[in-house]
């Protein structure tokens, strides 16, 4: 069978954007090899930028694909893949142009940190358009394992080897669960793999209700939430930021975090239909406990990245309130806030590191006076954390606006207001930094600020810092005010994701009907149910007894 | 509505805004030109507003005018629309005179006058936004775009606790803001259409619970602002460590965003609701009144008696608000002015007064009057504008607040005689504060600071500011028509709208409880229109 015909009936049009990624990784590798480490550093980072931006164009062509099925089910190139894995690749792309004069800095290889970070994109790419377990988990483990590499890159470092062996540790247990996870929903399918059929072969199985489908489920959450950092699975976050390389962390809290809820948006919809409750009920407390603990426990940080870190988790639930909505406009509004995201956060991140760079250190107090010396770097870093906060006109409002807006439309009456203060108790935390920097006196400036050299943007690598930098400050504050293009780009990934439209039409109607038989074996199965719980707790009563 | 070929109100609202972008690469040395480019920027807006009112603005008109909608984003129904009605407009060209001439005002700001002049203007389009605004989540927009410049403004530029003012000035109104938000979510998704329009969200029928809830909701959001008795505690803070600029914008402009949205929302929007809140808000105003006189005197610092002080005056605002009659309202708006032009006036001299003598402490000044005789007549007219002087503006503004709520048929007469006799305490106690805080700066011996201090009289920029305030002040005190004229139709309009909502409260309760709204007649609730406007049914149910 010739290769052409072969592509043809695996459909693989679809995965042009990944494999021009692919190639773009190779033709690093291979002339780093060639040319040696000192002459491709010049240009590789610029392929490898070039390779991003050319996938995000290839992407742009496969918005209205006909078919978007591939590779037998393997895997679905829909508009909401096609969203994520333009977000994934933007943010990888704005990852390197960051992470040049860092690396250059840090003494470490520039094309091997590149190759690795292009391998979690790749990762990350494949994982969102993923709809087969074993496709899931592949691509889950090539983002992970590759993330683990990126953490631990700047091996002088023991704070940057610590960070990668609890994220290796931690990371490793969480796949290993979400592994068992998703071995439980093949059992239970009677041997599916992919995720659209899981759901039906369940149900034709008469075990929609068992307690086995529960287990799958919150062990693929827990694989799940450790992805997105949701509290409890949440540890590892602060360590591991603070830990890693500025770059690295950019990349995991934006490329990461957003594949991560691809994946719980394509798994739980269609792998999980039959337990919709039960995992809406599981995320709703991830959402809650995120946004507490996130946004109460940043309050208390004094170092810049760990702030982001907690930050992180905080944002990540609120955009888990979209997720659990189960509304065209929920699914919307977290792809739309996931893109503003991808600008402010990646925006503070960029501020970080020239800061990180200039002084060698990210201690909040040290930021004290800066706008005397650097009023650019105060204005970018002020603009995309006020936005991260919520301030209006930036774009973090109108993407958190979108959010409480669905979940208000949903009925989510207490998600919503929890969000709201849960945000304005950010504002507090964003808004100290912001104080730090221009409220301070000269005579209150810190050392680091005071030794502060004057920027020089001729400096290897730092031109793409400065190129990133004004980028996200003009998305950021621009991006709310003409947010037409994004919302409408938004709600029509939602509305042409065939997936999510049957989930939608079905989750009134015929969820009901396919509960109606099965009310005979829900009762059996209480009764089980029961009686497990109480073989459960004898031991404990006997204990205490 | 009529439509107009130029969008004045969008460009008075982005003029500032996209002026002060090109603030940063300004050629600039030592902030003088940004000075004239900001207050060039500050006058040319208010001269468009001033002619957009005057050739396009029809003041015998109470419907919303200049009006300009524009589509902004369509998937959430938010729609940039502005328009100005008769409670808007006078609020539009005060807060365009008193944001400029504080510009004005801040002539010598040494430290960091980008960033100053920067946050100034942007402070200049967010209140003329909320005074604009007719979409729920553009208002909160422009709501909180003016929380950052003025949180920066008071923790670069204040006194000596000026961070501890500016976060609990931001915590208090961001934590306020909610309520704005979750009420504007509340009332567009009420019933079947989704909408933000504030005209639209006015015509929907709510329920009365519902109502009651989103107006007690609102109430918090904008009596922080107001500020409402329990929730003023983060004013006297604000204002007494901001600089005397923005001080003068703080008490001058954005109190008055709340009294504006207490009117604009929950009398328009919510008159089921405010028939039965208005009684506590009159109780609400009589404490606002009383407490801020008391407090007021029992401070030694200058700028924080005039904070307590705007807090009294505020009380009227509430008080004519809940009075349900022409008059009443007409005086709240009047006072609203009045005290827009007043505060600002007081803060300004104090801020004289403190660059003069480098302190705000009375208890170190005294004798002032000889060295600064220009300063202490500047300072005993606003006192006297402000203690409600016949034939300053203050006093027409109290007269008529007084008057509406007297002649006010939707409270029984025990209560009117109540409240009526304690805002007058109140009024006994505002010229004991005024008084003995002049005779305390100005007269006597010459205080420690005073002393020490090279006092110069004010400087002629520092006499037209003071002019350009108190000018008006004392037109409106002589001919009152001057400012009532610009918007009584609507004030009229609103409190008919207002007052059409009681009978028909009235006859609810009256058709759902007979028993509690006759018998249990709620000591100061509205005493049922019903009974009152029908003797004979009153008599029959008897």
């Amino acid at each position: 069978m010739d290769f052409a015909s072969l592509a043809v009936q695996l459909n693989a049009g679809t995965i042009v954007p990944e494999a021009i990624v692919l190639i773009t990784l190779m033709t690093v590798v291979v002339s780093d090899l060639i040319i040696g480490r000192q002459a491709s550093a010049q240009w590789t980072p610029y392929i490898a930028i070039a390779g991003l931006l050319a996938s995000v164009v290839a992407l742009f062509y496969q918005w209205d694909v006909a078919n978007p099925i591939s590779f037998i089910g393997e895997f679905n190139g829909d508009a909401l893949s096609v969203v994520f894995r333009g977000i994934i690749a933007l943010s990888a792309a704005t990852t390197i142009l960051m992470s040049i004069r860092y690396v250059i800095q840090s003494g470490t290889s520039l094309a091997e940190f590149i190759t690795i970070l292009l391998t979690a994109t790749l990762g990350g790419m494949f994982l969102s358009g993923s709809d087969e377990l074993v496709a899931v988990y592949v691509s889950l483990e090539t983002l992970s394992i590759s993330s683990y590499l990126l953490t631990g890159y700047t091996k002088r470092d023991p704070r940057s080897n610590e960070a990668a062996l609890k994220y290796l540790l931690i990371g490793a247990s969480s796949s290993a669960i979400f592994l068992y996870g998703a071995s439980l929903l093949y059992g239970l399918s009677g041997g599916e793999t992919r995720l659209s059929t899981i759901s039906a072969s369940i149900a034709s199985a008469g075990l929609a209700q068992s307690i086995g489908l529960v287990i799958a489920l919150v062990f693929a959450i827990a694989g799940i939430a450790f992805k997105i950092a949701a509290v409890p699975f949440h540890q590892w976050t602060p360590d591991v930021y603070e830990g890693s390389p500025t770059p690295v962390v950019a990349f995991l809290s934006v490329g990461s975090k957003a594949a991560g809820f691809a994946l719980a948006i394509r798994l739980l919809v269609t792998a999980f239909p039959l337990v919709s409750e039960q995992w809406q009920l599981v995320m709703t407390t991830l959402a809650i406990l995120s946004m507490v603990l996130g946004n109460v426990v940043a309050l208390a940080q004094t170092s810049m990245k760990r702030l982001l870190a907690y930050s992180s988790i905080g944002q990540a639930g609120f955009v888990m309130i979209g997720l659990i909505l189960g509304t065209d406009a929920g699914y919307s509004s977290m792809v739309f806030y996931l893109m503003v995201y991808l600008f402010m956060n990646l925006g503070a991140f960029t501020c970080i590191i020239l800061f990180t760079l200039r002084t060698g250190t990210d201690q909040i107090s040290e930021y004290a006076g800066l706008y005397q010396k650097d009023p650019l770097l105060t204005l970018a870093l002020s603009v995309c954390l006020l936005s991260l906060g919520g301030i209006p006109p930036l774009a973090g409002f109108f993407g958190k606006l979108y959010l409480f807006w669905a979940g208000w439309q949903a009925g989510a009456y207490p998600l919503v207001i929890l969000g709201l203060v849960t945000s304005v108790i950010s504002i507090y935390y964003y808004i100290r930094v912001v104080k730090m920097m221009v409220v301070k006196e000269p005579q209150e400036m810190s050392d680091s600020v005071k030794n502060y050299p004057p920027t020089d943007w001729t400096l290897p690598g730092m031109r793409p810092l400065q190129v990133g930098l004004v980028s996200a400050l003009i998305a950021t504050s621009l991006a709310g005010i003409f947010s037409n293009p994004l919302f409408t780009l938004a709600n029509d990934s939602v509305l042409k994701t065939p997936m999510l439209q049957q989930a939608l039409g079905r989750s009134k109607a015929p969820i009901a009907k396919q509960m109606a038989p099965t009310i005979s074996q829900q009762l059996s199965l209480q009764i089980t149910e029961v009686s497990t719980k109480k073989a459960v707790s004898l031991p404990k009563s006997m204990v205490h007894s | 509505m009529v439509s107009t070929s130029f969008p004045w109100l969008t460009t008075l609202i982005l003029l500032p805004l996209v002026a002060s972008l090109f603030i940063p690469v300004l050629p600039d040395k030592q902030g003088k030109t940004v000075r004239w480019y900001a207050l060039g920027i500050g006058l040319l807006d208010f001269a468009l507003s001033v002619y957009a009112v005057s050739s396009q603005y029809n003041f015998q008109n109470s419907d919303f005018q200049l009006a300009e909608s524009y589509v902004w984003v369509p998937q959430v129904g938010i729609n940039w629309s502005v328009a100005i009605d008769g409670i808007s407009m006078p609020l539009v060209i005060l807060a365009g005179l008193v944001t400029t001439l504080s510009m004005l005002a801040a002539w010598q700001v040494k430290e960091k006058p980008r960033l100053f002049y920067f946050l100034m203007l942007v402070m200049y389009s967010a209140q003329i936004g909320v005074f604009c605004a007719q979409d729920m989540i553009q208002f909160f927009l422009m709501w909180e775009v003016e929380l950052v410049p003025v949180y920066i403004l008071i923790s670069i530029w204040g006194g000596q606790k000026r961070l501890y003012a500016a976060t609990k000035f931001i915590l208090y109104t961001a934590i306020g803001s909610i309520f704005i938000l979750v009420a504007a979510l509340a009332m567009a998704f009420y019933g079947d259409v989704m909408t933000f329009n504030m005209h639209e969200l006015g015509l929907k029928q709510y329920s009365l619970p519902f109502e009651l809830l989103v107006y007690a909701g609102l109430l918090i959001a904008y009596g922080v602002k107001l500020p409402i008795f329990p929730l003023h505690t983060w004013l006297p803070d604000a204002h007494g460590e901001a600089s005397a600029p923005v001080s003068m914008i703080l008490a001058g402009v954005l109190l008055k965003m709340g009294g504006y949205a207490l009117i604009r929302m929950n009398i328009e929007m919510l008159p089921h609701a405010h028939a039965y809140f208005a009684p506590v808000l009159a109780i609400l105003g009589i404490v606002n009144i009383i407490y801020g006189a008391l407090a007021s005197f029992a401070q030694r610092n200058l700028k924080r008696r005039m904070a307590y002080s705007s807090i009294s005056h505020m009380g009227f605002v509430l008080l004519g608000i809940a009075s349900f009659t022409e008059l009443g309202m007409n005086g709240a708006v009047l006072q609203m002015l009045s005290h827009g032009l007043i505060a600002p006036a007081l803060f300004f001299l104090a801020g004289i007064v403190y660059d003069r003598t480098h302190t705000l402490d009375m208890d170190d000044m005294g004798g002032l009057a000889k060295k600064m005789p220009t300063t202490f007549a500047l300072f005993t007219i606003c006192s006297m504008a402000s203690l409600a002087l016949p034939g300053m503006s203050g006093f027409v503004g109290e007269l008529a607040v007084f008057l509406g709520f007297t002649t006010s048929d939707a409270y029984t007469a025990t209560f009117k005689g109540v409240v009526v006799l304690l805002a007058a305490v109140g009024l006994i106690i505002t010229p004991i504060y005024l008084l003995s805080m002049l005779r305390d700066m100005f007269y006597g011996k010459e205080g420690k600071a005073v002393v020490q201090a090279v006092v110069l009289d004010v400087k002629p920029r520092e006499f037209f500011i003071a002019a350009c305030l108190l000018l008006p002040i004392i037109g409106i005190g002589l001919y009152p028509k001057l400012a009532t004229e610009t918007y009584d139709v609507k004030t009229v309009a609103i409190a008919s709208h207002a007052r059409n909502a009681v009978p028909v409260v009235a006859n609810q309760t009256f058709k759902d409880q007979p028993q509690f709204s006759i018998a249990e007649q709620p000591p100061f609730g509205i005493a049922p229109k019903m009974p009152i406007a029908n003797p004979e049914l009153l008599g029959m149910v008897r």
